[in-house]
């Protein structure tokens, strides 16, 4: 499990952009964060990843606790305990493909073991449809194709979690499609998914479990029949914004 | 008397010309290329300490046109301090000293612009900083500033015509004084246009080459 307990994270000048946050990811379960723009989404996943440390609260990642604040003089999340990624691992909105490397070398370079990496990625370019466009660079490809890249890049570590930050926001309805039906199959493979989102439809559908973000608050969380019955006030008037558009 | 007379009759004077220029655009581009870039990653890294007074300095020197800064080492701070100096020293330092301010520039400004998103996706890879200096920031740094860098190298050599107003003979002054002694302005000063269009082509060409093999659009990406 990856479970996070009251965690907090301020701004500089000391307002709160996530308070005492409570979220728990299981491997092989989806879970769709949802929020309006502004409510604490992407830094909750990025304290999740352990990239930003948060100013208070705890994170369990499998058997290790991660206690926070970092003690005074640390640099970094690896100061407290052992390095999380890449079993914990995330792709952002922005993908950052290292645009020097082809799509093929952004997915090996990370990899400790090369050879299983290699044997790792051709499942995915076939799973993932990549043959095609595999051996270009990220600029030589559309924004769907190097979504699933990113994503590649990710699985090919072969993470126990992962954390996704709104991937499919640049992409048309079919390639969104085809990037979210990916995520079945990256569920399938036991992999724990925290998908940032905003397309209800997928979230209904596949999501094990719905968390709804305002204010950097945890308000409503549940199975996705809370999006059709929510009872936190805010949540209900997000729903409703969200029939109307 | 044809261009290719003049290279002939006077190819001794012009070969020693072409060496005193070549030997000055060496030392520039060295010791330019490699104390210009320690000092920009040492800017990068210690701003308040070293990259502040790099910069003050660089803003200082750029208002100082490049010919009234090597007349001044030349003839005041030698007059200053009571030593003569060869001129192809001072030329070399003046010429190196702008050369490493730029390429400094040049450096800092790199680092200090790269994509810290790179970075952090190495990180969430589970890659230490060791390899992904090597292997994300150096490649990436490497190429958005080779062509930029190459540029600036060949403008640096053509710097060094000014070395000719202090009197080093370098191939600018043989030119002047052959023409002095033959007066054919024309043949002259192309052949000179024709050897440093052979030099700085090549170079130019092979910057906006890399330009466009290697620059992308990281926002793609």
């Amino acid at each position: 499990m990856l479970t996070a307990t009251s965690l907090t994270k301020k701004t500089p000048d000391g307002r709160k952009i996530l308070d005492r946050a409570d979220i728990a990811l299981e491997p092989g379960k989806l879970l769709a964060l949802l929020g309006p723009s502004g409510s604490g989404k992407t830094t909750l996943m990025r304290c999740l990843s352990m990239l930003d440390a948060p100013d208070g609260g705890d994170i369990q990642l499998d058997s290790h606790v991660y206690s926070f604040p970092l003690p005074a003089g640390a640099e970094g999340v690896e100061s407290i305990g052992p390095k999380p990624w890449p079993r914990v691992t995330a792709v952002f909105q922005q993908l950052f493909l290292w645009p020097h490397l082809t799509l093929r070398e952004n997915c090996l370079l990370p990899c400790k073991d090369r050879a299983a990496g290699e044997a790792a990625l051709e499942e995915l370019v076939k799973q993932f449809g990549m043959a095609d466009f595999i051996d270009r660079f990220p600029n030589e490809t559309s924004g769907g194709q190097r979504q699933r890249a990113a994503i590649a890049r990710a699985l090919v570590l072969n993470p126990t979690y992962l954390l996704l930050d709104e991937i499919t926001s640049a992409l048309d309805i079919e390639q969104t499609a085809k990037v979210l039906q990916l995520l079945e199959l990256v569920k399938a493979k036991g992999i724990g998914i925290l998908l940032i989102t905003h397309h209800m439809g997928f979230a209904r559908k596949a999501a094990d479990t719905v968390v709804f973000i305002d204010e950097g608050k945890i308000v409503e969380s549940g199975p996705a029949g809370i999006l059709d019955k929510p009872k936190n006030k805010r949540l209900k008037e997000f729903m409703a914004a969200v029939k109307l558009a | 008397m044809t261009v290719l007379d003049i290279l002939i009759k006077y190819h001794d004077g012009f070969l020693q010309g072409l060496a005193v220029t070549l030997q000055l655009s060496l030392i520039i581009w060295i010791f330019g290329m490699g104390l210009g870039t320690a000092l920009g990653m040492a800017g990068a890294k210690y701003k308040l300490e070293i990259g502040l007074p790099t910069r003050l300095f660089s803003f200082f020197l750029s208002g100082i046109p490049l010919l009234v800064f090597l007349f001044w080492l030349h003839y005041p701070v030698q007059a200053m301090f009571n030593v003569v100096i060869d001129p192809f020293i001072t030329a070399a330092f003046t010429l190196t000293i702008v050369n490493i301010v730029a390429v400094a520039d040049l450096v800092r400004t790199t680092v200090d612009d790269f994509p810290k998103q790179y970075i952090l996706a190495a990180r969430v890879c589970g890659m230490d900083s060791h390899k992904t200096f090597w292997r994300i920031q150096l490649p990436i740094m490497f190429r958005q500033m080779l062509p930029a860098l190459l540029m600036l190298q060949v403008t640096m050599m053509h710097t060094t015509l000014f070395a000719s107003l202090i009197s080093v003979e370098e191939i600018f002054r043989v030119a002047q004084r052959i023409n002095a002694s033959i007066y054919k302005p024309v043949e002259i000063y192309t052949a000179l246009g024709v050897f440093f269009l052979a030099v700085s082509l090549p170079i130019n060409g092979f910057a906006l080459l890399m330009k466009a093999k290697f620059t992308r659009n990281l926002s793609e990406s």
